[in-house]
């Protein structure tokens, strides 16, 4: 039998492969170096700018509105403060994530053993729940400014968020997610309708005006919880795992979180000018929730700032919605050993799925039945959530700094006294607001 | 699962004994114990060789031999005094509350990663030994019950640790390499699944244990995404990344190379064996998404006048996978590509026929034909293998099912675990 050698073989196809390289070398053709960049840059573009985005939810709105009704533009240098805190935190939360693979639950369960981690979990669980209850209420209220009754809005609101998180894959998941943040620029345009004195706002923004009394006080502390909340440091540091990110990719990673948090820490500035410039100027200095904010910039910005504001409410309470039961199942599979991730299918990660599915299930359900009193669960959320944010944060800043943990990666010497110094005004500001809570002196 | 140590009768849970009293024979408190060693390595049931306690505020070590009997909330050792010495890490030990308590651990049974919520010690064969994992709501119920309620919760069912791998890269000092025997009863695609689902660290560290076998290794990599081959190829050196690739199906490596850093493709190819270097250069002139793109240059093709025999002597000797093998094809004299034959028709075939004689008319396609016409082709004639060929219709290479499949499954049946590992 006469054989054709391999060598034979191989070298037709080298000829083959040299005519056709002529014509096109998709393969090996080289990207120029601003498209790779760029391309880096989009496919990393999530978990930094969600995460910070979500912290303007329905509740964050209202904080901020009242803010800007009561105050004008006078608390807005401390916003510059707030944001350098969230990417300090949001930042060692990320890094942690790249460098070690695994979420914050799962590192609290390694270092700390399983009863601060179950206490974590449980926490997470109802904060989580509750915000997620809030933000099904600020869907119906933004639809409800169009006219939509709240019953019809909500199920379906849940319907698709519940269908986006759990039947898209990750990549669809979380580009619909950065989509949900194009709403947000509603607010930058509502403030410029207003028209506020900027001259005023660069003042009120380097010249810190400062009071020294509760009820000041009280918003400042307010204002920090709704901007720096727990969930965030958890869903940062999880996506930044599912997303499959390393040491590698964390330049990009750390510029995404630092964009993200003050892309949205801008944005809540801008509520903050919205309101300044008309309630706070003609005297209405009282805003109960988001939708109470939209409303009463109607009579002084027009109908197009009340329909900008509901946009706006309607993007990040469905962002936050979305976000926060997804959080609670990643703390929830981290803690236990679970199969986790958005990009499981119910079937592969049944925990997973089931603790997403009720958490939106139960917000729904709350939203649309009437009588429930939204503001005293709220409350209570605000407790939990001021329990759980010092201890987050301390086991953020600990491990970030565990060089057995991070190698080269953990902080630094002098970042780690910022990030200790962050970590310690946060928590204080959180107990604070706790106390406040719990006395009603206010 | 139920183990088959289950059964035996006093099984010490490790949660109810660090924490316990360290007493003397005489029953006196001499301190608290904080941890118990065992030795991986060579046993089915690891060892205690020691234990960590805190006497007298100084964390010392108890080597095992000085100890008489281990049981919840009490160790006690066999003399009146201590001997105090400090602790040193020996090769392959790991302390078990600091190193393997509420870390994740590869269960052998079915590839997948569970967690420890305790670990189950027995006396075995005379000595205090490991011999599972609870990885369910017992252990866990009993770690987070107040210390005076932990002992009622008895032992439920746990993992026997003949069928768990630990992860030991995060254990400082000594990197000790513990081998991972059980790893080796996984499939390439199971491995591969698990180096996916784990950290980094502990995705290196299945890598590693693989890498004793280095055609495993390679069948491993073939298996992972993309993006994760790349995550642990990165940090290899040029040669390392050739060894590896060495050992790919062409097809495959070629892909992989593809992926790799513009810089660094060309010293990686450039340290291939001269046959794979030459397949993978000829492979990667194509268009991933194309047939030549898809095809792989392991095939057997014969002239029509071969006969039976010589024809299985070829399928013998050849490096082809049993995919690609599972049809011969056929060429004239001009190396023109004139029959294919499925192996088992073959086979069945009587064995004085010439294989033109037996051979069917080949479908086939050329190097540029995207995979919608692949796919459709092998629907179509229900085919599993579709040959490629060039111009002057010369069979280049062939695409398997199993290629043309991993593509064309719909989106969210794979396991995703990133947006990078899409495409």
């Amino acid at each position: 039998m006469r054989r054709i050698s391999m060598a034979m073989r191989v070298r037709a196809a080298t000829t083959q492969v040299r005519d056709r390289v002529i014509t096109r070398r998709r393969r090996l053709r080289p990207r120029s170096r601003l498209a790779t960049r760029l391309i880096a840059l989009l496919a990393i573009l999530g978990p930094g700018l969600i995460a910070a985005n979500a912290g303007n939810d329905a509740g964050g709105i209202a904080t901020y509105a009242s803010v800007g009704a009561k105050y004008g533009y006078d608390l807005l240098w401390m916003m510059v403060v707030i944001t350098v805190s969230l990417i300090v935190v949001q930042e060692m939360a990320a890094r942690m994530g790249a460098v070690t693979g695994k979420g914050l639950a799962e590192l609290i369960r390694e270092q700390y053993g399983v009863r601060w981690a179950m206490f974590s979990t449980v926490s997470v669980l109802f904060a989580n729940l509750g915000i997620c209850i809030s933000e099904f209420v600020g869907i119906g209220a933004a639809l409800n400014l169009a006219g939509v009754p709240f019953q019809v809005s909500v199920p379906i609101a849940a319907v698709v968020v519940w269908l986006l998180v759990v039947r898209g894959s990750y990549k669809v998941a979380e580009r619909v997610f950065v989509l949900m943040t194009i709403p947000f620029f509603a607010y930058p345009i509502a403030a410029i309708l207003a028209h506020p004195h900027w001259g005023a706002v660069g003042k009120a923004i380097v010249a810190p005006q400062i009071q020294l009394n509760s009820a000041y006080l009280f918003l400042f502390i307010a204002t920090a919880g709704t901007t720096i909340t727990p969930f965030m440091q958890l869903y940062v540091q999880s996506a930044v795992v599912e997303k499959g990110l390393g040491p590698e990719d964390l330049k990009a990673e750390r510029a995404e979180v630092i964009s993200g948090s003050i892309f949205a820490n801008l944005i809540a500035m801008f509520i903050i000018i919205a309101t300044g410039a008309t309630l706070f100027v003609h005297g209405d200095h009282t805003v109960n929730n988001a939708a109470d904010a939209a409303r009463a910039l109607r009579p002084f910005a027009g109908r197009f700032a009340e329909a900008l504001f509901g946009v706006g409410l309607l993007g990040a309470s469905l962002l936050a919605a979305a976000i926060l039961p997804v959080t609670a199942a990643y703390v929830i599979a981290e803690t236990f050993g679970f199969e986790k991730g958005i990009s499981h299918r119910p079937r592969e990660a049944p925990v997973f799925v089931g603790v997403i599915t009720t958490l939106i299930a139960i917000g729904t359900l709350v939203a649309i039945i009437p009588g429930v009193p939204v503001i005293k669960l709220l409350v209570g959320v605000q407790v939990v959530n001021g329990v759980l944010l010092p201890i987050t944060l301390f086991f953020v800043w600990r491990l970030a700094s565990n060089r057995e943990l991070m190698g080269e990666y953990a902080n630094g010497h002098t970042f780690n006294l910022l990030a200790g110094a962050t970590v310690l005004a946060t928590s204080t500001l959180s107990l604070l607001l706790l106390g406040v809570t719990f006395s009603g002196s206010l | 699962m139920e183990s088959s140590v289950a059964s035996t009768p006093h099984v010490l849970h490790l949660s109810l004994v660090v924490g316990g009293e360290l007493r003397d024979r005489s029953g006196a408190k001499l301190g608290r114990v904080d941890d118990l060693i065992v030795r991986l390595g060579e046993d089915e049931y690891p060892p205690v060789t020691g234990l960590l306690a805190t006497v007298a505020g100084r964390q010392v070590f108890v080597a095992a031999d000085e100890v008489e009997e281990i049981d919840h909330r009490r160790v006690t050792i066999r003399g009146l005094r201590l001997d105090l010495q400090p602790f040193r890490r020996r090769p392959q030990e790991v302390l078990l509350k600091k190193d393997v308590l509420d870390r994740q651990l590869i269960n052998v049974d079915g590839a997948r990663l569970v967690r420890s919520n305790d670990i189950e010690i027995a006396r075995l064969g005379g000595w205090y030994r490991v011999v599972g994992v609870d990885v369910g709501l017992r252990g866990l119920l009993r770690r987070l019950a107040p210390r005076a309620l932990a002992g009622s919760v008895g032992a439920g069912e746990f993992l026997d640790w003949a069928l768990v791998e630990p992860f030991t890269g995060h254990v400082p000092t000594v990197r000790l390499r513990v081998p991972h025997p059980k790893l080796a009863r996984l499939h390439p695609a199971q491995l591969a699944d698990l180096v996916e689902a784990a950290s980094h660290r502990e995705g290196e560290e299945i890598i590693e244990a693989v890498g004793d076998d280095p055609d495993l290794e390679a069948d491993v990599f073939e298996e992972l995404e993309a993006h994760h081959q790349l995550e642990f190829l990165e940090e290899r050196s040029d040669e390392q990344v050739a060894k590896v690739l060495a050992r790919m199906e062409s097809d495959d490596a070629a892909d992989l190379v593809a992926e790799l850093p513009e810089e660094r493709r060309e010293d990686v190819v450039e340290m291939l064996p001269a046959v794979q270097r030459r397949r993978v250069r000829a492979l990667l002139g194509y268009d991933a998404a194309t047939a030549g793109g898809l095809m792989s240059p392991d095939f057997v093709c014969v002239y029509s006048q071969a006969t039976h025999s010589e024809v299985l002597e070829r399928v013998r000797v050849s490096r082809g996978s049993a995919e690609a093998l599972a049809w011969i094809y056929v060429m004239s004299t001009h190396k023109r590509l004139t029959g294919a034959v499925a192996l088992a028709d073959l086979l069945r075939a009587d064995q004085e026929l010439r294989i033109g004689d037996i051979a069917g008319v080949p479908r086939h396609v050329r190097p540029d034909a995207d995979l919608e016409e692949v796919s459709r082709l092998m629907t179509d004639y229900d085919l599993t293998v579709v040959p490629v060929v060039d111009e002057e219709e010369r069979l280049i290479g062939v695409i398997t099912v199993d290629d043309v499949l991993e593509l064309v499954l719909p989106k969210g049946w794979r396991r995703r675990f990133g947006v990078l590992g899409e495409d």
